[in-house]
Parts: C-alpha cells; sequence; structure tokens
C-alpha cells in the first residue's frame, strides 16, 4: 500500500514548530545503515550502489517501521564527512567498509600529526562518490516523500575520526592547532549545506551532531570552544532552525540551550523522566525528540511490553501541550528483536491521539 | 631534594599530564637510589588515584586523563627494567584488551591501556575491530588474567556476547570486562561478562579488583 507521507509530514513539522492541531505525537526511528541492511537484505555498498536503490530501500524501511520522519543517513556529516576528507587527502586506506555496519573511518590515520592537519585539504563534495549518491538519493526523496530536509552538521564527530585519540590530547597540548582543525571542517560542512542548497533544494532544519557537547567527555566550555562556537557561526550564516543532537550519557543539554537556540534537542540521557519534564517547563519553545527511550536498554534487553511502558511513561510526562517526538535514541542497531521495535509505533497509536486523556 | 619531595613531585606530574617531569623526575628518583617499586607506588598510583578522584568529581575530564596517562607511561618507560628486575617472579598481572569486531572506537581502550600500563600491569593491546577468534587465539597463547573487551556501538554488545560465547567454548577461564558508555548491568548479563565499565576510568577499578579478587583466591 503506498504510504500516505504527507499527515507524517504534517505530523512531525506541526510538532517541531509548536503548530497546534497535531492529530497524534508523532514517531522518529533512527534509520540509519543498520536498519537499511537488515530489513532490505542488501549489504551496504549494494544499497549504496546508486541513488534509486538508496531510496527505494530508505523509503521502504521507513514504512515498514512505521516512522513518521525519513531521512538519508550518509547526510550525517561524521563517518561520510572523513571519507570525503580520506579521498580528498589520499587516505583512502583510512576508510573501512562493512557490510551491515555504517562506513567506518580508522580513527587518526587521516591526521597523524600536526602537519598533517596542516596540510589538510578541504573536500569539494560535487566530486565525492558517496556524497554524490546522496545529494542525488535525497532529491528522489524529497521529490517522493515532500518530507522536510534535515541535513547534517558536527565539528567533534569529525575531529575524533581525522585525530583519533590525539583530539583529546591536542586539546591541552596543542589547542590552537585543534581550533585549526576545527575551523577547516567548518568550512567543508558549510561547503557540504551549500551544496545541498543547489543540488537539492531548502533545508529545513540543520541536524548538528553536537558530540562535544557531553560531560563524560570535555567540559561545557571546551565544548563550546571546539564545538559551540562554530554552530553559533554557522546559524548565523543559515538562519536555519537547528535540531541538536547529542547521544551521550552526560549530555550539556540545559546549558547548550541557554547559549545556542535550537529549534529542538534529541538524545536519550539522563534517564530520569523527571529531567525532561524540568527541560521542558525551562525550555518550553525547545522541541524534544527522544527523552529516555534508549536503544540500549529496553529496546535490546526487554520485552515488547517494557518498551511499550516507556514509550507511555514519555507521552503521559511530555506530549501534552505538543512538542514532544517519540523517538528511541540512537539508531536502531541490527540486534534489537523487531517485535521490541514494533512495539514503539503501536504504543505510539495506543498513547499518543490528541487529544491526550 | 629528599625522598617524600620527590615522590611528592613525581605524583604531580602525573596529576597535571607533565610528561617531561615526569620522565625527569624518574631518572632523578633512580639516581637518588630510591626504589622503583617506591616510585610506582607512592608516585605514580597515588598520582593516577588522584586524577580518578578528580575525573570523578567532574573537575577532570578526558583530555585531561590522556595527558595524565601519557605521564604515566613516560615514567614507566624509565621504571619498567628496574622492577623486572626487582621483581624476582612476582607479576601484577596481565590483560588482554581489544574492541570487538565492527567497532573502530579506541578513546575508551586506549585509557584503560595507558593507566594500567602506568600502574605496571602488562597490557596486551589487541587493537579495534577485533575479530572473536583473535581474542581466543591471543587469549590462548598468553592465558591472561582479564580479558577487556571495548565497544562504543550498541551493535558491540552482540558481539561481546558471541566473544564470550567463543572463549568459554575454548575453556579459556580469564575473568572478563567489557567496557562501553552503552552497558548496562542487563546487557553485561546478557553478555555474559563477569563485570562492565562505563568509562575508561571505570574499567581500570574493574579490572583492577578482578585481578585482585584472583589473587586473593590462588587462581
Amino acid at each position: 500500500m503506498p504510504r500516505n507521507w504527507k499527515e507524517s509530514n504534517k505530523r512531525f513539522l506541526n510538532t517541531m514548530l509548536g503548530i497546534p492541531g497535531v492529530d497524534r505525537v508523532p514517531y522518529c526511528a533512527n534509520i540509519g545503515e543498520q536498519m537499511l541492511t537488515r530489513i532490505s537484505g542488501m549489504t551496504l555498498r549494494e544499497i549504496l550502489s546508486n541513488p534509486k536503490t538508496y531510496a527505494n530501500v530508505i523509503m521502504s524501511t521507513t514504512q515498514f517501521l512505521k516512522s513518521d520522519s525519513v531521512y538519508v543517513p550518509t547526510s550525517y556529516g561524521g563517518p561520510y564527512e572523513a571519507v570525503a576528507f580520506a579521498e580528498t587527502n589520499n587516505r583512502t586506506h583510512a576508510i573501512k567498509w562493512y557490510d551491515y555496519l555504517p562506513i567506518f573511518i580508522k580513527q587518526g590515520e587521516i591526521c597523524k600529526n600536526a602537519e598533517d592537519v596542516e596540510r589538510l585539504e578541504i573536500p569539494d563534495h560535487n566530486k565525492i562518490k558517496i556524497w554524490q549518491t546522496t545529494f542525488e538519493t535525497a532529491k528522489i526523496i524529497s521529490k517522493t516523500t515532500k518530507f522536510p530536509s534535515m541535513v547534517g552538521f558536527g565539528i567533534w564527530a569529525v575531529v575524533q575520526q581525522l585525530l583519533g585519540d590525539n583530539a583529546f590530547i591536542f586539546m591541552r597540548k596543542e589547542p590552537a592547532l585543534l581550533l585549526k582543525l576545527c575551523e577547516k571542517i567548518y568550512q567543508s560542512q558549510m561547503e557540504i549545506l551549500k551544496n545541498w542548497k543547489e543540488n537539492v533544494g531548502r533545508i529545513w532544519f540543520v541536524f548538528v551532531t553536537g558530540y562535544a557537547f557531553n560531560g563524560t567527555m570535555m567540559s561545557f566550555d571546551d565544548a563550546m570552544k571546539f564545538e559551540g562556537q562554530f554552530i553559533k557561526k554557522m546559524q548565523e550564516e543559515m538562519k536555519t532552525p537547528i535540531v541538536f543532537h547529542n547521544c551521550g550519557m552526560k549530555p550539556y543539554f540545559e546549558e547548550v540551550c541557554s547559549e545556542i537556540e535550537f529549534l529542538a534537542i534529541q538524545g536519550s540521557h539522563p534517564l530520569d523522566i523527571n529531567y525532561w519534564v524540568s527541560f521542558k517547563k525551562k525550555f518550553p519553545n525547545v522541541s524534544i525528540m527522544g527523552a529516555n527511550i534508549d536503544v540500549s536498554l529496553e529496546m535490546l534487553t526487554g520485552t515488547p511490553q517494557d518498551v511499550e511502558a516507556k514509550v507511555k511513561e514519555n507521552i503521559e510526562n511530555l506530549a501534552l501541550g505538543g512538542r514532544y517526538i517519540v523517538n528511541p535514541i540512537c539508531n536502531l542497531p541490527f540486534n534489537v528483536p523487531l517485535p521490541n521495535i514494533m512495539a514503539v509505533p503501536k504504543a505510539v497509536k495506543k498513547y499518543g491521539i490528541y487529544p491526550l486523556s | 631534594m629528599n625522598a617524600e619531595e620527590i615522590l611528592s613531585k613525581l605524583k604531580n606530574s602525573i596529576v597535571k599530564g607533565e610528561e617531561g617531569q615526569s620522565i625527569e623526575i624518574t631518572h632523578e628518583a633512580l639516581k637518588a637510589s630510591i626504589e622503583a617499586k617506591v616510585l610506582l607506588n607512592d608516585g605514580i598510583i597515588k598520582g593516577a588515584a588522584e586524577v580518578g578522584i578528580l575525573y570523578q568529581d567532574g573537575e577532570y575530564f578526558l583530555p585531561d586523563l590522556m595527558i595524565s596517562a601519557e605521564a604515566m607511561v613516560g615514567a614507566m618507560e624509565i621504571l619498567k627494567p628496574e622492577l623486572l628486575k626487582d621483581a624476582k617472579g612476582e607479576e601484577s598481572g596481565t590483560i588482554l584488551v581489544g574492541t570487538v569486531e565492527g567497532d573502530t572506537h579506541s578513546i575508551g581502550k586506549s585509557i584503560v591501556i595507558a593507566l594500567l600500563e602506568g600502574q605496571g600491569y602488562s597490557v596486551i593491546d589487541l587493537g579495534t575491530d577485533v575479530p572473536p577468534e583473535k581474542f581466543v587465539e591471543e587469549a590462548q597463547k598468553v592465558n591472561p588474567d582479564v580479558i577487556g573487551m571495548s565497544g562504543l556501538l550498541t551493535t558491540s554488545i552482540s558481539k561481546m556476547h558471541e566473544t564470550v560465547l567463543m572463549l568459554k567454548e575454548a575453556n579459556i577461564e580469564s575473568k572478563v570486562v567489557v567496557g562501553g558508555g552503552i552497558l548496562s548491568i542487563e546487557s553485561c548479563e546478557m553478555i555474559g561478562a563477569d563485570d562492565f565499565a562505563t568509562d575508561g576510568w571505570d574499567g581500570v577499578q574493574k579490572i583492577r579488583s578482578l585481578i585482585e579478587s584472583k589473587i586473593k583466591v590462588g587462581l
């Protein structure tokens, strides 16, 4: 049966923007490479072999998993941005393909030392095959579904791919050089956004993977220095609403929302629902995607009943007044039992119809 | 400078992550005939413990752990030959570590290795993206006290489980600690590991306590 994308788009967009009149709480599944390969039965190389196949796999998997959002996983600028850097700087040996996982970069292979950082050339994404495929795929999906385009942006995710563990050592020993690398990544990320506009069309939201903003990793001041200032700069230039993602264990959501204006945040920690209730009160104009539903907890080790209870808890506490999207974090892994995955949209239909009782 | 001052300086160089300083003081201490074992216990390990407290209190972060670890490793490189001379058959423990297959993240593993080596343990690093067969093969060769498996991805959980099953099939009796921010008691049980850690520092504590408990029961 063909999918009614229009209903999903309206549900998603209105919830994000805080527009009333939404029929039910939207459900977004983070469908990455693992789910695409699992549901389609194809390897990642087969899926990415041409934009038509890639777009069809994305749309059919989204339909199968009953998600209200559709996006192109390779538009997330972490490993795929590193691929662009690897190809541009003759470090393709750092790229590692798996059949049923995202592409990985051998961390620290692209920039082994300070000289590599100084010499690093910024990629032209139109010449990189994976990005050509990504742009073409996004165009097909955009035309078919009319879903508002969301494009990735992130500095620290790429820093770690390029520098590996040295990123943390440079932070203390070579901060100026590290900032130089952040600036190069920023320019490269802006090039993606520019290309996206030219190749695909309007960018509705920039999906910022703010991995630096994790208290288990670095201080908030360092996170602002090595990532936050670049998010601000991008925001000034793009004037596009931002969805801020952090799937770490101790995200600085409140701190960063006090510094930078976001349309939505996406995360699953802290696990205490009261944190999210309090966040909603403090930041009523910031939509919440996720809250405390984590793909490595109930969804992986629990039962469909456990998953249903978690979704219910989130909807009851956060969906009143809108601006809440049920969204297990992070990407659905290959090994999560299918009944647990399907328990989420089922619970959303059971408990998330507006007006909420 | 007396022995007490030297040990305090060594400890501080670890806490501040000053590698050059830790190397210089270690040389100086050996020249002043301070025993390597004393330098390890009262300088390096005390410094490491303070770094751990600062990390747990949220005053230190990964960059601070990394540079402290560098300072420890720098000092240990000088102490190692001396410690081996003094050891006379004493062993502090052997640990086999690696990031499981399909995962190339290394930061947690690097911290664990540096901190353990810095405290005198013998660590064999299998690197990242390590298949279960490799863990088994190496474990059969070196008979480690503890096997540490690291992983950041949710898919790593099933790979850890697969590796534990293969280790059991091969009758490897080493204790297994799994590490990664994604792990919980439930997933640790599912994997079949002896313990789990959610960050590098936690990993070091768990590995140390497993080795100590093994020594206590005389295994």
